[in-house]
């Protein structure tokens, strides 16, 4: 049995003028996808915050719920800053998992100041994936 | 070393003018009738009785006289090998050294070990101590079973620190869960009664703040809390708090028979660092069953129903849950059976994102939310929109996916309705093997602020079959290489074999390959539906409850 060798979840950050760039390299999956998340809301958190975000997924070997949950928040999040979200160089897996999932258009869609969410939600764990 | 016949004369307390009269420690001689004939003043000190003219079996403790007649019996070594005698003497603890002295007297040296011996004592003490200790943690530990871990906690007690130990566990409602030390191991039981009635009790089962220790009078102690068959009167009795992780662990009773009402300082450390340790484990193994508790009720609840024929039309079911065993798994299946021949029957079947209590919350929200929306099951969008507006919450991105499946029987053939909620499409396997996807595509459920979905109508000929499943089969990693996924066309392949078999049969087929392909290892949580036109039916005995009058 050959062992598989996967890369193991790595984050790689570039920023310019008005832009923030993320190298994702690996597996999104339960166990990595908070570090994406903690990694994007710093650069939101800049002041000012990038007009644009751009998570670069050449290097994605694999995307589960959990990953997908994450880039749904990242994309929350940047409309939140209106920054707008570009998944770049999405691997054939990934582009299939959103079509099936049918939010393919809404993750590359330029932002739009959604109001989800409806006053007295019981849930108390903001961000949480 | 010698002495004189004349200085054997010499008082007592005046020495004896032999080399050793100021020895700093004491000297004894004795001729070789066993007769004292001398003794320096620190040996007087310690040996009242060892004067000279005295008898040494009536002046000196049992050990030395022994030692000495050994010693005069045997003829030529002074000391043989090993150690020299030792005993007590006047409080003190002695180690002693003969010489021989001129005319057969022989002079016994006798070394004070008594600090030596005390050192060695607590060292070994302390040795013991710490591979008890141990011996608790390791054994406590061993064990997340709150009955075991009394029962390690009152043993281990009473071989320790004390004759008999009692173990009150705070209350489950009235009843005070007890653990006895028993002659043949401990025994468990329940009491009603106030814990009020001991002192110190209530406070040492409410935990916070930690209480000390208290003794208290035995003959305050009421009957149930003396173990059975207690031999003899309790003469002391302390109450221990157990300290857990923030909720009370119960206390421990220790009784001792003797009166003494006190544990030494090292005692009472060591007494405390047991009860440190009891209480972790006390509260590990309560906190782990309430969460097992917790998780068999959330199972019980999100278990998938077996699943049955209705009216007509063959309905199977097929859950493995991942055996990676952190909680409850995001895989779910629901059948809701058509109240007539003429209506529909809605199968769900979804997968929430992620893991643990808050999957199985969103689970049994969908699940709860779809029941309550039930008579919208005729335009599936508008009820995934409905069940989408409900779930959406601005704090989190949870999501769901999930196909809708209304069936029913019109004529031989089933008319099927179908909707992806951002899941991968139903397969229909037709009569002559071919596999097709179903046309349906939609979005998942739970974040987005407007879905979309689209419904496929499909037609089942009887012996055709519509297969709905859970990315966890074609995902499934294994293969002749280990890491390889199932994969859809593995799927399509193995079902492209499965034409005129019965819904049941094709589960069965797709979870064993699917499990042959995993071999063993991890994988995630996996549900497969199947939706099955019988090949031969009598309709007029499709009522859905007469099982057994089909000729299929």
């Amino acid at each position: 049995m050959t062992p598989m060798h996967r890369p193991s979840f790595a984050l790689a950050a570039e920023t310019g003028p008005g832009t923030a760039r993320l190298r994702v390299t690996g597996d999104l999956d339960y166990e990595t996808t908070e570090e994406l998340v903690g990694a994007v809301r710093l650069h939101l958190g800049g002041r000012p915050a990038p007009d644009d975000l751009h998570l670069d997924f050449a290097a994605l070997s694999t995307c589960d719920s959990t990953g997908l949950s994450g880039l749904l928040l990242i994309h929350r999040l940047a409309g939140v800053h209106g920054t707008r979200l570009h998944l770049d160089n999405r691997p054939s897996f990934l582009e299939r998992f959103l079509e099936i999932t049918g939010t393919l258009e809404y993750l590359t869609a330029p932002p739009e100041q959604e109001t989800p969410g409806q006053p007295g939600e019981p849930e108390q764990r903001p961000g949480a994936l | 070393m010698t002495i004189s016949e004349d200085s054997s004369a010499r008082p007592r307390g005046t020495g004896t003018g032999a080399a050793w009269d100021d020895a700093p420690c004491a000297v004894v001689a004795v001729d070789p009738s066993g007769v004292v004939v001398g003794a320096n003043t620190v040996a007087t000190g310690l040996l009242p009785q060892a004067v000279p003219g005295a008898r040494l079996e009536e002046a000196v403790p049992h050990w030395l006289a022994d030692a000495h007649r050994r010693l005069t019996a045997s003829p030529s070594p002074l000391s043989g090998p090993g150690e020299p005698p030792g005993g007590e003497a006047g409080g003190r603890i002695l180690r002693a050294h003969p010489a021989r002295g001129g005319n057969g007297v022989v002079v016994w040296w006798l070394l004070d070990d008594t600090e030596l011996r005390l050192a060695e004592d607590a060292l070994r003490g302390e040795r013991e101590r710490t591979a008890f200790l141990a011996e608790v943690s390791e054994t406590l530990s061993g064990t997340l079973n709150v009955e075991r871990c009394m029962e390690a906690t009152v043993r281990l007690a009473v071989r320790h620190l004390a004759d008999a130990a009692v173990l009150i566990a705070p209350a489950a409602g009235r009843r005070l869960p007890v653990t006895y030390s028993a002659p043949d191991g401990p025994v468990h039981g329940t009491v009603e009664a106030d814990p009020e009635t001991v002192p110190g009790l209530s406070e040492a089962l409410q935990g916070f703040p930690p209480a000390p220790s208290r003794w208290i009078d035995p003959a305050l102690l009421p009957d149930w809390v003396v173990p059975p068959r207690f031999d003899g009167p309790a003469g002391s009795v302390v109450v221990t708090p157990l300290p857990g992780h923030g909720v009370p662990a119960g206390a421990l009773v220790l009784l001792r028979r003797t009166g003494h009402t006190a544990f030494s300082r090292s005692e009472e450390i060591f007494a405390r660092l047991f009860a440190a340790r009891a209480g972790a484990a006390l509260s590990a193994a309560r906190l782990y069953a309430e969460q097992a508790a917790i998780t068999e009720t959330l199972m019980r609840e999100l278990f998938p129903p077996k699943l049955r024929r209705v009216h007509g039309v063959e309905f199977a079911g097929g859950y493995r849950a991942s055996e990676l065993k952190e909680w409850v798994g995001g895989d779910f299946y629901d059948l809701h059976p058509a109240a007539g021949p003429d209506e529909e029957s809605l199968i769900v079947l979804g997968d929430v994102c992620g893991k643990g209590l808050e999957a199985a919350v969103l689970t049994g929200k969908i699940r709860n939310t779809l029941h309550a929306l039930l008579p919208m099951a005729d335009d599936h969008p508008r009820m995934l929109g409905l069940l989408n507006g409900a779930l959406v919450s601005s704090h989190h991105t949870r999501f769901a996916t999930l196909v809708l499946a209304s069936a029913a029987r019109v004529e031989n053939h089933i008319r099927l309705r179908l909707t992806s909620a951002g899941h991968p499409p139903p397969l229909i396997v037709r009569a002559d093997g071919k596999v097709e996807e179903a046309d349906t595509r939609g979005s998942l459920i739970g974040v987005l602020p407007r879905i979309r979905a689209r419904t496929a109508t499909v037609e089942l000929a009887p012996g055709e079959t519509c297969l709905l499943y859970t990315d966890g089969i074609t995902e499934a990693r294994g293969g002749p290489l280990g890491g390889e996924m199932f994969g859809e066309r593995r799927l399509k392949d193995a079902l492209g074999e499965c034409a005129a078999m019965p819904a049941e049969a094709v589960v069965e087929r797709v979870q064993m390959l699917a499990g042959q392909w995993v071999a063993g290892r991890s994988h995630d949580d996996m549900a497969v539906v199947a939706i099955t036109a019988p090949r031969t039916v009598h309709l007029s005995a499709v009522d859905g409850h007469t099982r057994g009058r089909y000729t299929a």
